[in-house]
């Protein structure tokens, strides 16, 4: 917010009329002239629609309905409010949600009951000022500019700004966002030379799972929890590692006592019953995905995912109605997204299987496989996978593979994507086939990419151009190719001179590898390379 | 809803929520008609009042120092320790005291650097602050100083008076600990006392814990209340 506060904007959001009173009466002595109360989420929400508020002022608890965070997070989702609106939560006892890294979405501040005007207006004032000096760098972060945004941080903090450890902690963000791991580890280990500082420690985890190190990560988020308890940050990781470790049972474990203090996650509620599913455990997974649906219905963690998966562990429970029903709430939660209208056919497909109507289940397959060719690979790689798993249910082995394979291609480089790949086969008792149709894949794509190379090499640039356009519209996500013909494109201007078509081809190629991939590390580099080449700097 | 379904701890955390926007609106409204009755020049009304938003500042203090235990023995409390700006701590607990200082004409001074940045929870150690405030408003003639620096990888907050200090058996006894009974006759149950000093022994680094102690002496020979965190 650029304005002082005296000519704010402010909204009140209580479900009590004398705090609603109180406050409105606070910010009025401040000189604040435009202030407007509501005491629930509906008419919170529908005054965030029509007036633009540079500070809302929002107590937590509202009674039944929606909570504070919840009205942040539907009014971030819908856009009533931008980076610069201060939004602060008053409570009257500190919650698990307000500890930093437990929520995505999270206000400026909080503020603990009781309230005196000198200490709001103190707060806002502090909050103001903070707002003024991170507006650049929150700019640069809106417009995915990382590298800016990491260049604003470091003006700060050599102008010694206040708070400096936030902007180191927003910085070390981005650096984990671009994939700059080695500054990210430099960082980290400054700040944990002084203190074991939570974030910093988890963030260092984060670089040991991100390097595939496992076990090493999993002990530093154990040594994060064993100080701080709360800091849900680290317990996400420590799941997610204990995942990767193949513990599922241990993962699933970590996230029940982290839903139990923080409850209201919607990416942690679905991960437990994902979790709790490939274990077998239907209740607690049925519970988790159906808080999920509760929890994200306005929010952007709304996902048909969640409906399959619920489906699922109704199908499992011998419950095909309850199942059925749950895909039918999923086709009208997600008109008009054909993403999602795919996987809840696919869904549906495997529910009628089971029950042996397997007429219905083909003509779900099939409409789904139909939703599936209309978006011509550019489904994500889960996705993918779940549709596969539903293809090897009901026999079509071949179909299954053909998919899979396509996801390779689509993420040679990616040994993630290859062991889940391959996890998918070896649940299907075909671990020999999968490994060859793994291996089969990548060679595939590397023998184009080294083929491209080499006639670049040879100086045959359009002919290379020709081959790896050709290979990136079979492979629309593949960022590596996408990523060689780019630079391919970027060299022959270089050489021959700006082209506008070229240049228009380059920038939508890197809008694409952000799209698949902001970490990607090429795409700094090629971005400035591009625009010293179109004449933009 | 079935018995079991209610959690006592969601129980206690709304009820005590109740209790805080009451006191919050009470304490509200009685600033108002303090200053009221200032400005028709009523000051016995408005010594009186000073004293009824005193008790009630003390209550909620009291709120949430039992809420606060009452999480730490279940381990449920959300622990937070980040790098927050001392003075800008100090200045929000003196800022929920200003009322009733203003009353009792006691005048406040505070003495840290600006950028003196430690790594705290911060609405625990501004709970410390509010309680030591308390007392030593209770204690004082007319003088309190603020005064907060690092040393040697510690921070060092002091709380001090000029009053007539504390008195030689709490000093003995090292009232900090000792004092667990309720004396009915200064109404001290030890409850600041004892939440003080479990949320310094909270802040740790390394090796080192944080302690709580009192003495008599700083800058004005009164009473002094002091921490260290780590």
């Amino acid at each position: 917010m650029t304005v002082p506060l005296q000519q704010a904007n402010i909204l009140i959001i209580d479900d009590f009329q004398g705090m609603r009173t109180m406050l409105r009466e606070f910010v009025k002595s401040m000189g604040v002239t435009k202030v407007d109360t509501a005491g629930n989420g509906k008419d919170a929400m529908n005054q965030l629609r029509m007036t633009k508020y540079d500070i809302v002022i929002c107590d937590y608890n509202l009674g039944p309905g929606q909570n504070g965070q919840q009205i942040l997070e539907e009014a971030k989702l819908r856009k009533y409010i931008g980076v610069s609106t201060i939004w602060v939560m008053v409570t009257a006892e500190k919650t698990p949600e307000m500890v930093m890294g437990a929520a995505e979405i999270k206000p400026d501040d909080y503020l603990l009951k009781p309230i005196n005007q000198g200490l709001l207006e103190s707060r806002l004032e502090k909050l103001i000022a903070r707002k003024l000096s991170l507006n650049g760098i929150e700019t640069a972060i809106k417009a995915r500019n990382y590298p800016a945004a990491i260049a604003q941080c470091d003006q700060q903090l050599e102008a010694q700004a206040l708070h400096p450890q936030e902007i180191l902690r927003i910085k070390s963000d981005l650096l984990l966002t671009i994939g700059d791991y080695e500054t990210a580890k430099a960082l980290f280990d400054s700040v944990l030379a002084a203190r074991s500082v939570p974030w910093a420690k988890t963030g260092l985890g984060k670089l040991h799972f991100h390097a595939g190190e496992y076990a090493r990560a999993k002990e530093i988020f154990q040594e994060v929890l064993a100080e701080n308890s709360m800091y849900m940050d680290s317990s996400d990781w420590l799941a997610k590692s204990l995942d990767a470790l193949g513990d599922t049972e241990q993962a699933q474990q970590v996230l029940l006592d982290a839903v139990k203090l923080s409850p209201n996650s919607p990416t942690r509620q679905k991960t437990l019953g994902e979790t709790a599913y490939k274990n077998g455990a239907l209740d607690v997974a049925q519970a988790a995905f159906e808080k999920t649906i509760k929890i994200s219905e306005f929010s952007s963690h709304k996902n048909p995912a969640v409906y399959a998966g619920l489906a699922k562990v109704f199908s499992d429970k011998d419950s095909p109605e309850e199942a059925l029903k749950i895909l039918e709430q999923s086709k009208s939660a997600f008109k008009g997204n054909p993403e999602a209208a795919m996987q809840t056919a696919a869904a549906e497909s495997l529910v009628y299987h089971k029950i042996g109507q397997s007429e219905k289940a083909e003509a779900a397959m099939a409409n789904a496989e139909r939703l599936m060719d209309e978006l011509s690979g550019k489904v994500n790689a889960d996705v993918a996978m779940e549709m596969a798993k539903s293809l090897f249910k009901l026999g079509k082995k071949d179909k299954a593979c053909g998919l899979l394979r396509n996801v390779i291609k689509n993420n040679h480089e990616n040994a993630g994507i290859s062991s889940q790949i391959q996890a998918v086969f070896e649940s299907e008792q075909l671990g020999a086939e999968g490994l060859a149709l793994v291996n089969e894949s990548r060679q595939e794509v590397v023998n184009i990419n080294n083929q491209g190379v080499m006639l670049a090499k040879e100086g045959n640039l359009l002919e290379a151009a020709t081959l790896l356009r050709k290979a990136v519209e079979n492979l629309p996500n593949n960022e590596v190719i996408i990523m060689n013909l780019c630079g391919l494109l970027i060299g022959l201007m270089s050489k021959e001179g700006k082209n506008e078509a070229m240049v228009l081809e380059a920038k939508q190629l890197l809008d694409r590898v952000q799209d698949l991939n902001p970490a990607n590390k090429k795409h700094h580099e090629y971005a400035n390379a591009l625009a010293r080449i179109a004449g933009d700097k | 809803m079935a018995q079991e379904d209610i959690s006592f701890t969601d129980l206690i955390a709304s009820a005590i929520h109740d209790m805080k926007n009451s006191l919050n609106l009470q304490v509200s409204s009685l600033e108002k008609m303090a200053v009221q009755c200032r400005q028709r020049g009523d000051a016995s009304a408005s010594e009186s009042l000073g004293l009824i938003i005193y008790q009630a500042n003390r209550m909620n203090s009291n709120l949430i120092q039992l809420l606060s235990l009452y999480k730490f023995g279940k381990s449920i409390y959300p622990m937070d320790v980040a790098e927050h700006s001392v003075s800008e701590v100090i200045e929000e607990a003196l800022l929920q005291n200003q009322s009733v200082m203003d009353f009792k004409g006691i005048s406040i001074t505070v003495d840290c650097a600006e950028n003196c940045y430690w790594s705290i929870d911060r609405d625990l150690v501004t709970g410390i602050l509010i309680n030591a405030l308390n007392n030593a408003y209770h204690y004082t003639s007319d003088k309190i100083r603020v005064a907060a620096k690092i040393d040697k990888g510690f921070l060092e907050m002091r709380v001090e008076d000029n009053g007539k200090g504390y008195p030689q058996s709490l000093l003995l006894n090292d009232g900090v600990s000792a004092n667990k009974g309720v004396n009915f006759a200064s109404g001290s149950t030890g409850l600041g006392f004892y939440f003080s000093s479990r949320v310094a022994s909270m802040h740790k680094n390394g090796n080192n814990q944080g302690s709580l102690s009192i003495e008599n002496g700083g800058a004005y020979g009164g009473g002094c209340f002091v921490v260290r965190l780590p």
